[in-house]
């Protein structure tokens, strides 16, 4: 049997999707490119480059701002249905998680300011790094996850998140402790924001992954919850044959 | 219409066409494009009187076109020379044409388009430079990539036109990681070369300026001291370059085993004195008697001792420092770790230059001349191994020295002091 060549609408959709995923890869570069470039900053105590990421922030912003409207474009003429459909709103929640791990890293290089002109001790120098690493290597497999719409890598993202959960427990108890030892809690206080964005980072990466995994075969780990809830909630015959529900 | 004509129609017709595609395909002249124009207008009117002139006129057509065939085929022959050629270039090139369609790009060119992660920016510097080089203006961005592995590229666009209008883009990504890795070596050499000589002399000049004048013993006391540890800091300077250059220029000097337990027992035993100054103990893994390697044993024992000397100077005082040595056969492994204060990743590539510092004023507070690692580095050079470094911040670093293993056990001699 003769397959039929995919019709011109759907050819249409097709490169407006591919289009929109394009641009997803080059937002999320910017952030796999902003954790990295952000913790040294951090580290040097670098103002300038600090300053520069933060203005940084506009062009991605203003290219979210460009994906989604795309995507909303293409619901609109092309009204999708199906995994067709997933992919879209897969792309609009991706978007706006990899918006919010490029504001946490805007957040990283205010907090350089505040802390400037603070000398980091060398333990938290390393545990930042380490910490920079481990998000920039969970951001770069969730997009691998994407694009390669592989579900079992998006899988297990939040597995390999527990590193970075680790090492910010590690972090806050090592900053806490070199507080302390100074005097001066308000730098501590500072880091201890900053471990937090880059463990925020890493959550949005397992957010990633499970859209991701919605995309492909529809799983959402609000799926699970529902079923409990559809499991435990009475059905409305059964209350009504009981005489009604408490009032 | 007859018969005849209507046969000649039905065979013509075709034939043109395939002779018109055929043409357009190879850009042939426009003589040819003509002539070819020229028929089918001709065969679409099919009047009897002319399918002789037709026949005439297709028999020429079709020289023409096998003519144009080899000319082509030359013409491809060519291309096929200039794509490979460019594709040979390290620059990565994309040809565009006036509708801003890619027409050529090479090799190193392919790995930036559809990228993902960092490179999926340079992509789109190609795109947006290509636009703007379309629309008449030469335009160049340098994009930085933190990787890893960190680089630096520049992409750099133009228009290209015939003389009388634009007829595409050129877009040229040049990485220049390597160029600019090189001038800051050579700008940084210099720059310290020169406050490390520079440093104790001009102190040692302002110290016997002021003795001069002095009469109070305790300040005469404290200046000489002081002109004496600017007169040793020198002095070890000196040495260190010595040292290096003797191991720089003795590349082809005799190869001996040396058996390694020797080689660490002396770094150790010269390292001794300093450790036990900042309460360091030294743990020496004593390796196997029969692990030897084949090189210079004067020159072993100076880089061992250079990292313990590293090692010491970086590590907490009643912290310890780990000596070790292995095999996997062809290879021996050295190596020393501590769990000192660690070396930040964005200086581990260039720690191996010499006069290079981490951290200015700490490393010339502990003594250091900028120039043990640099040795280390040329004696594993000269023995045909590498240096590996693993470090962390705040958690300490362990340098590796592996090295072609000797061809056994050797009778062992007495190791000489100093």
């Amino acid at each position: 049997m003769i397959e039929e060549p995919p019709s011109e609408v759907r050819v249409q959709f097709r490169d407006e999707l591919d289009g929109v995923v394009r641009e997803i890869t080059r937002l999320a570069a910017h952030v796999t490119e902003a954790i990295p470039r952000g913790t040294q900053a951090l580290l040097d105590g670098d103002l300038q480059t600090a300053q520069a990421m933060i203005d940084h922030d506009d062009v991605i912003d203003d290219l979210s701002i460009e994906i989604e409207e795309r995507c909303y474009k293409i619901l609109t003429l092309q009204a999708p249905v199906a995994s067709d459909l997933r992919a879209i709103i897969a792309a609009i929640r991706l978007v706006a998680e990899i918006e919010r791990s490029a504001d946490l890293m805007v957040n990283v290089c205010k907090g350089t300011r505040r802390i400037y002109p603070t000398e980091l001790p060398p333990p938290v120098r390393g545990l930042l790094q380490q910490m920079s690493e481990q998000a920039t290597k969970l951001f770069t497999m969730c997009m691998d996850a994407y694009l390669e719409q592989d579900a079992s890598l998006a899988a297990a993202l939040d597995d390999i998140d527990d590193r970075l959960d680790d090492l910010h427990a590690d972090f806050i108890q090592t900053v806490l402790e070199w507080g302390s030892d100074e005097g001066d809690i308000q730098p501590a206080v500072q880091l201890a924001l900053i471990g937090r964005y880059y463990e925020r980072i890493g959550d949005h990466a397992v957010n990633i992954g499970e859209r991701v995994r919605y995309m492909v075969d529809g799983w959402l780990p609000e799926h699970a919850g529902s079923a409990r809830v559809h499991a435990t909630r009475p059905v409305w015959s059964d209350v009504e044959a009981a005489g009604g529900p408490d009032v | 219409m007859s018969r005849e004509s209507a046969i000649a129609l039905a065979a013509g017709i075709p034939t043109a066409i395939w002779l018109l595609t055929l043409l357009v395909w190879w850009r042939s002249r426009r003589r040819i494009r003509s002539q070819a124009h020229n028929a089918a207008a001709r065969l679409s009117d099919s009047p009897l009187a002319e399918v002789r002139g037709l026949e005439k006129t297709i028999g020429q057509l079709e020289r023409e076109v096998d003519d144009a065939v080899t000319k082509g085929g030359d013409a491809s022959a060519a291309e096929t020379r200039l794509v490979h050629a460019i594709s040979a270039i390290d620059d990565g090139i994309v040809l565009l044409d006036d509708a801003g369609e890619i027409v050529f790009r090479n090799r190193p060119a392919e790995h930036f388009l559809g990228a993902r992660h960092g490179e999926a920016i340079v992509e789109s510097s190609i795109e947006d430079l290509a636009a703007r080089a379309l629309s008449g203006e030469r335009v160049k961005q340098n994009v930085e990539l933190f990787g890893p592995p960190r680089r630096m590229l520049v992409v750099s666009a133009e228009p290209l036109d015939d003389g009388r209008r634009g007829i595409g883009a050129l877009v040229v990504i040049e990485d220049v990681t390597e160029r600019q890795r090189v001038d800051a070596v050579r700008r940084d050499f210099v720059a310290n070369i020169s406050h490390e000589l520079k440093t104790p002399v001009g102190g040692i000049g302002v110290l016997a300026e002021t003795l001069l004048g002095e009469d109070d013993l305790d300040i005469i006391g404290r200046l000489a001291a002081r002109m004496h540890h600017e007169a040793m800091r020198a002095s070890r300077t000196i040495d260190d370059l010595l040292e290096l250059s003797r191991i720089e220029a003795g590349e082809a000097s005799l190869r001996d085993p040396v058996p390694v337990h020797l080689v660490l027992a002396e770094a150790v035993e010269r390292s001794a004195n300093a450790a036990e100054q900042r309460g360091i103990t030294l743990d020496l893994v004593e390796p196997s008697r029969r692990l030897t390697l084949l090189g210079d044993r004067r020159q072993l024992v100076s880089a061992v001792f250079n990292l313990l000397d590293n090692a010491i100077k970086y590590s907490a005082d009643g912290s310890s420092v780990v000596v070790s040595a292995s095999t996997d056969g062809p290879s021996v492994q050295l190596s020393v770790a501590d769990r000192g204060v660690g070396i930040p990743r964005r200086d581990l590539e260039r720690i191996f230059e010499r006069f290079y510092r981490v951290d200015r004023a700490r490393s010339r507070d502990t003594g250091g001349t900028g120039l043990g690692l640099a040795i280390v580095r040329h004696v594993v050079s000269n023995h045909g191994g590498e240096v590996r470094v693993d470090s962390r911040e705040g958690e300490g670093t362990t340098f590796t020295l592996v090295m072609p293993a000797g061809p056994g056990p050797v009778a062992v001699a007495t190791p000489e002091a100093g």
